[in-house]
């Protein structure tokens, strides 16, 4: 004889537990009075979850046993739905003190299917329940309970975390468990229907996890998780803590790559159904340091409304290595070597830091490719959100560009994105760079910058020493108008003049696009003017020439620090004064136009003379394709030209009858020429 | 063993002397300038550590002259920055090429049609097995 039964339990809120006894008892009233019992429960509903068309089917046998299956159409919870969930059992006991299946099976289609054990004693007023999903793996749930409160225990033994991947949605960017095992208990008591605390111990062993791209992913991990929860009494405010130890495996989360070396995280804090406080937290990151960090997180608008995080003595050179580095890829800081220890302390409100310090302790920069470098730099750096503040930054030494710069001390003015610097003087060699007025702002489009200054003498021959290019004299010397930065070029609003070989250099139009890029571009017009011959072919052991020249290079692009473009004029300068040039000088301008290049007189009569009188010098060059187009004094279109226009007695005029000769060669016999200190005969 | 170096060469001059296919005759591809041979020098020296993530599926060719990471999971974990690397470098590299080389050609202007010339190039002269994007999804050579 069978009965049917229906019901519809709509927006009540009915846990399992008391669902399975509810459904229980009623069997176990059934099974008195009939042999088979059915009851379709159409439709529950709780806010945590929703079951559609519940069936129970009871099947008695003998002595106080039977068959039991319960089937669920449907069971939904959050945005999870699982059709047809199959619970079994064909060993079912009952007894006034006892009920128990040790036979049991239960089945999700498509996502779990393993045996299930139910003892349940009444008396003792408890219930256990345990799973075998697989072969050595286990969990088992303790559940005991009185009038008024209860408390439970679930052991976790060697379960597998990948069947977990089933439950995770499908989206590309999740990071699904491929494997690993969790062991270790999860404990919870309640009162009522309330929960008034919790605890874990678990441990996880050779996790791996990744998302469907391998940009988030870890592999062979050791985890060590506890962590609990308190109720306090009489409030609705809970106090938590957790403890993570990272005993071993890698990590690749885009762009960071780490390895687990008994890194730890402890969190604690306190949950009041809006807000989740953050207090006295920590993260120790071994070969880094100790990061200590509190928060407030509003739960409404699922944003940090205050976070501050602190460290001190942080070392400089993993924290580059292992965070900052990925994130410095397109900028001039790419590739660095960093010593020193950074303390920081930052401030966030809503998503926004409102203020930050940062100090420097023994800190050394050196770029990779030597562009830069920057010894000792101790700083403390202060900055508000809304406020005006004042950083100490102190350079023991340092270079840029290979040029040597010494000791200085930068008060630099903060206010929210704009940097401000009144005045600094920079050792520069044996002189010094003043700089005025820097101004510094930062953009959407990255860091702006203008500032102008001058320069106070500095000797050529220290300058050239540290360039590693010919050694020069005398002196450079000039007055730097505004020079600004607009994210990409570097330019001279006005003329940059120098001085140097007793005479002026003013340069126009100059500009540097990328200056860190990996190909420099500058461009600029120079005008030289009153060149001391003397000093310049000396330093360069040109052979002894006196006199003034004036030099034009218009249009001159270096690409990379190297000339690919120009438009060069050097003349003699308009004046009075000794015009003589040494045989060894006209030897050397022939030998410079390559072979028949030049006609100067014969050499038989140059033998008689050391030196010589001139009238005129005039040498042009136009650099196209790495070629250099030349002329003499006048711009002749004819086959020949004139280098060098004869006067006096004795006097000498040298022809050029070369138009063309690679700038590459051109270069390479000048630096043979004034390297070898000789002459060069051809 | 397969000489990469050679193989990187070949790739260059096919490129260059693709210059007449172009369309606009007055773009010069070999042009020549010491920006763009330490750009060339560099790219050459870092292929053939690019061909074993090619090869693999790892990286791939885009439409627009690039590299990019395909899937990373051809890669293990502790190598995954180094290609992110590499790929930022080479990209860089890329882009500093396709700017100088229309520098060089006095038209700055010209180096994004430069720039779609060499990502065409770059995929056609691509080995077979290497990974490239068109119209926006992956295929396979």
């Amino acid at each position: 004889m069978s009965q049917y039964c229906s019901s519809g339990l709509r927006n009540r809120p009915i846990t399992v537990i008391s669902l399975i006894l509810i459904a229980c008892v009623l069997m176990l009233c059934a099974s008195t009075a009939f042999s088979r019992f059915a009851m379709v429960l159409d439709d529950i509903k709780h806010p945590a979850f929703e079951m559609k068309t519940v069936l129970l089917h009871f099947v008695s046998g003998s002595d106080e046993t039977g068959e039991i299956e319960i089937v669920i159409g449907e069971f939904k919870a959050q945005d999870y739905i699982w059709k047809n969930i199959r619970l079994s059992c064909s060993d079912f006991q009952y007894g006034r003190t006892t009920m128990q299946c040790e036979k049991g099976y239960v089945r999700i289609p498509e996502f779990i299917a393993f045996p299930v054990a139910l003892h349940v004693f009444f008396d003792a007023q408890t219930l256990i329940i345990k799973g075998f999903p697989a072969k050595n793996e286990s969990w088992e749930v303790a559940l005991e309970w009185n009038n008024t409160s209860w408390q439970g225990i679930v052991t976790i033994h060697n379960i597998s975390l990948d069947s977990i991947a089933k439950w995770f949605p499908d989206q590309e960017k999740t990071p699904i468990p491929g494997n690993g095992r969790v062991s270790g208990n999860v404990s919870f008591s309640g009162d009522g229907v309330d929960l008034r605390s919790a605890a874990m111990d678990l441990s996880v062993e050779e996790l791996a996890f990744s998302d469907r791209d391998g940009l988030h992913a870890g592999e062979n991990i050791n985890l060590s998780l506890k962590g609990g929860i308190n109720r306090t009494p009489h409030q609705s405010r809970w106090h938590w803590h957790g403890d993570v130890y990272w005993q071993q495996g890698e990590v690749f989360w885009q762009p960071i790559y780490m390895v687990g070396s008994d890194h730890y995280l402890n969190l604690q804090g306190i949950f009041d159904g809006e807000t989740i406080r953050l207090m006295e937290s920590t993260v120790k990151l071994n070969g880094l340091g100790i990061f200590h960090f509190t928060g407030i997180f509003n739960l409404l608008r699922k944003q940090l409304s205050t976070f501050e995080l602190k460290a001190d003595g942080v070392r400089l050179a993993a924290l580059y290595e292992q965070l900052l580095q990925p994130f410095l890829r397109n900028t001039a800081l790419a590739e660095i070597q960093l010593t020193g220890n950074v303390d920081w302390l930052v401030r966030m409100e809503d998503g926004v830091v409102q203020s930050l310090q940062i100090d420097l302790d023994e800190v050394n920069i050196e770029d990779a490719r030597n562009r830069f470098a920057f010894h000792r730099i101790n700083a403390h750096i202060p900055w508000l959100f809304e406020g005006a503040t004042v950083a100490d930054i102190s350079i023991l030494s340092g270079h840029v560009l290979s040029i040597p710069l010494g000791a200085v001390r930068v008060p630099l003015e903060l206010n929210q994105f704009d940097i401000f610097l009144p005045q600094v003087t920079l050792p520069v060699l044996d002189g010094h760079l003043k700089l005025e007025n820097f101004g510094a702002k930062y953009t959407e489009d990255g860091w702006r910058w203008k500032f102008n200054g001058g320069l106070s003498p500095i000797s050529m021959e220290a300058l050239t020493s540290a360039l590693q290019t010919q050694p020069m004299r005398g002196t450079l010397s000039g007055y730097i108008p505004e020079v600004s930065f607009d994210g990409n070029t570097v330019s001279v609003n006005g003329v940059l003049q120098l001085s140097v070989f007793d005479g002026s250099v003013v340069m126009h139009n100059l500009k540097l696009i990328e200056p860190m890029g990996l190909a420099p571009h500058l461009m600029t017009d120079i005008a030289m003017r009153n060149l001391d011959l003397e000093l310049l072919t000396g330093t360069f052991s040109f052979g002894k020439v006196e006199g003034r020249v004036d030099i034009d290079v218009l249009n001159l692009e270096l690409a990379n620090w190297v000339p690919v473009h120009f438009d060069a004029h050097l003349f003699s300068s308009p004046g009075s004064y000794s015009r003589r040039i040494s045989q060894a000088a006209i030897e050397n301008i022939s030998a410079l136009g390559g072979k028949g290049a030049v006609a100067a007189i014969q050499r038989s009569f140059l033998r008689f003379f050391e030196e010589f009188r001139y009238a005129e010098i005039g040498w042009r060059c136009k650099l196209r394709l790495d070629i250099c187009y030349m002329g003499g004094i006048d711009s002749e279109s004819e086959s020949r030209y004139t280098l060098i226009q004869g006067g006096g007695i004795p006097a000498i005029t040298v022809i050029g009858y070369n138009r063309e000769v690679g700038w590459q060669e051109l270069i390479s016999r000048l630096q043979r020429i004034t390297s070898e200190n000789e002459p060069i005969i051809q | 063993m397969v000489n990469y170096t050679r193989y990187y060469l070949l790739l260059l001059c096919l490129l260059c002397a693709s210059i007449p296919m172009l369309g606009y005759a007055e773009a010069n591809l070999e042009i020549n300038s010491p920006a763009i041979s330490n750009i060339k020098q560099r790219m050459q020296s870092r292929h053939s550590e690019l061909v074993e993530y090619y090869n693999s599926g790892a990286i791939g060719l885009t439409q627009d002259g690039m590299v990019m990471v395909r899937d990373a999971n051809a890669v293990s974990l502790a190598k995954r920055q180094h290609v992110n690397s590499l790929v930022s470098a080479e990209n860089q590299d890329r882009n500093a090429l396709y700017r100088e080389i229309a520098r060089a050609n006095n038209h700055p202007e010209w180096e994004s049609k430069i720039r779609s010339t060499f990502g065409e190039r770059w995929i056609n002269l691509a080995r077979s097995g290497w990974w490239y994007q068109a119209g926006g999804r992956w295929k396979q050579k």
